[in-house]
């Protein structure tokens, strides 16, 4: 057995804002149980030296994991010429809603753009699939 | 040869210049729509069966039937959605709250509910999206990127069209402005005018734009470049007609809505400023107007034998949060995509029932599940566009499904 995979995968914490895709939301319409609204909502997108650190190619899956909930996306690079180390962007969704806390102080309003995520390669896990 | 336009009901712009070709009641072709609207147009089927209950199909007497009696034997139901319904039919869901002393809330209230509850009590100055085509010269959008969220936004409305007032269009007499915590497809059209601010900066962003409008040196905990701050500052106040879309992006960063009360009111007293929500579904700002007009409020109501209860404690999060609702009426919404699972867990614990057009997360988890009329494709009516215009609509097919007015009522007669 290789060594290496008794070593730790590397983790990172990183804070995700959620926003609106029109080619996810197109593809939800069509069939929000697709693989075309999968493909395009399960997918998170990070610094490209963070996706070094963690040692994940870009297209590969990682796990974002918090106490509500774990769930296994696509890593992709964010694409932005401003460096944003530790923040990550995800199409809000099913599965970024996995990662929402409940607390809400009582206000009526989720955090659904200030979301805490440990990342870790996910070593070739299948993206999560929806949950019923 | 005259034409027939349509009225897109994909998003709360209400676009009312859509061409359809259709042949036995498919629709094959929708003209002039964006990316999302063609395929709300076309969003066609869906399951066959018109009633299900356990998932099994049944006829609609026996539906109707299962739905009232779920209602009956609640003590507290909650009904939720109604933002993509036209407004005879959440004047229909009001009704069937009070009748049945029901929770009723809608997304707006973890949205931008205490926005379209400003803008209705007149608390902030506001404007048609025609007023922006035809005369806007600054125009902002902040937390909010309506490439993707409303797409037809930019070019029939608020930057390249060219307005009575504004022939030369962008490309002289019109500046667009972003403020975002990321480069959306919106910032990036903005180009220069594109102001990245961190994550929870937009209180700290008003504060010192407040005081570069007021000719002091704007500060920030995050060192915004003051020099950029004040250029911003200076085209604001040159703007001889402006306006700020809005979007939850800036709603959820801000503790309340106090910030942008000053904002709007400096704004307004060294230049002409307005603004308008970017409400996302097709008729949640006529959800807010028809409660408010029925209760005094826009969202999170609890109604009491004739009394009416209003606070964040009935919305439908902390509702299930606290599982203080026993029963679900679901309407053209789906929670379970669109809510955090820590919370919309809860929903199914309780018997649901839920009508929409298409099969989804709540719907297969519903006890009864009617497949209702797509409002603005296969049913007419009237809704509330994101600026407070009301647009009424015709059908663009016939349709077999039953209208989600016409169920309300049916389930309002069996109780």
């Amino acid at each position: 057995m290789d060594f290496g995979s008794f070593l730790a995968a590397p983790e990172i914490k990183v804070k995700i804002i959620t926003y609106r895709d029109i080619f996810q939301d197109k593809a939800m319409l069509e069939n929000r149980f697709g693989e075309e609204y999968r493909d395009l909502s399960a997918v998170v997108k990070l610094d490209p030296a963070d996706l070094k650190q963690l040692d994940v190619k870009k297209g590969e899956t990682v796990i974002l994991k918090n106490s509500f909930g774990r769930v296994v996306v696509k890593a992709e690079e964010s694409g932005y010429e401003t460096p944003h180390r530790g923040i990550a962007y995800m199409p809000k969704s099913p599965w970024s809603n996995m990662l929402i806390s409940d607390e809400t102080g009582g206000t009526g309003v989720p955090k659904f753009k200030d979301i805490s995520v440990t990342v870790t390669s996910a070593k070739g896990e299948k993206v999560t699939e929806l949950m019923l | 040869m005259e034409k027939n336009y349509y009225v897109c009901t994909g998003c709360g712009l209400l676009c009312d210049d859509i061409e359809v070709e259709s042949e036995k009641n498919i629709v094959n072709k929708v003209y002039t729509a964006c990316r999302v609207g063609v395929a709300h147009m076309k969003e066609a089927r869906r399951n066959e069966a018109n009633f299900l209950v356990d998932n099994k199909p049944v006829d609609e007497a026996t539906a109707i039937k299962e739905a009232a009696s779920i209602l009956k034997n609640a003590k507290n139901p909650l009904i939720f959605g109604l933002g993509t319904s036209i407004n005879e039919t959440q004047k229909a869901a009001i009704e069937l709250a009070k009748k049945i002393n029901a929770t009723l809330d809608d997304t707006s209230s973890f949205c931008l509910g205490p926005l379209a509850e400003a803008l209705i009590q007149d608390k902030l100055k506001t404007c048609t999206l025609d007023d922006v085509r035809n005369k806007a010269d600054v125009i902002i959008y902040w937390g909010t990127d309506p490439s993707d969220s409303h797409p037809r936004q930019l070019s029939k409305y608020s930057y390249f069209p060219r307005g009575t007032e504004k022939q030369r269009g962008w490309e002289e007499e019109r500046t667009a402005i972003a403020i975002d915590v990321r480069k959306s497809h919106t910032a990036k059209i903005c180009g220069n005018y594109f102001f990245q601010i961190p994550p929870k900066g937009d209180a700290e962003f008003i504060d010192a734009l407040i005081a570069g409008l007021s000719g002091k040196l704007p500060k920030t905990s995050y060192n915004y470049p003051p020099k950029k701050l004040l250029e911003l500052a200076n085209i604001l106040k040159g703007a001889k007609f402006g306006v700020i879309f809005v979007g939850r992006g800036l709603i959820y960063s801000l503790e309340n809505l106090e910030p942008l009360f000053k904002l709007m009111k400096i704004l307004n007293e060294k230049a002409n400023f307005h603004l308008i929500p970017m409400v996302g579904n097709c008729n949640t700002m006529g959800f807010n107007e028809n409660l408010f007009a029925e209760t005094g409020y826009v969202n999170s109501v609890k109604f009491e034998n004739g009394t009416v209860k209003h606070g964040p404690e009935y919305s439908i999060v902390e509702s299930l949060k606290a599982k203080s609702v026993d029963a679900a009426l679901i309407i053209g919404s789906d929670p379970l995509l669109i809510l955090p699972r820590s919370i919309a867990k809860n929903m199914l614990e309780i018997p649901v029932i839920s009508m929409d057009h298409c099969e989804t997360l709540t719907s297969k988890h519903s006890k009864v599940y009617i497949n209702t009329a797509i409002s603005g494709v296969e049913a007419g009516g009237s809704a509330i566009r994101m600026d407070g215009v009301k647009v009424s609509f015709e059908p663009a097919i016939e349709t077999n499904h039953p209208s989600e007015e016409v169920i309300l009522k049916k389930i309002m007669e069996a109780l």
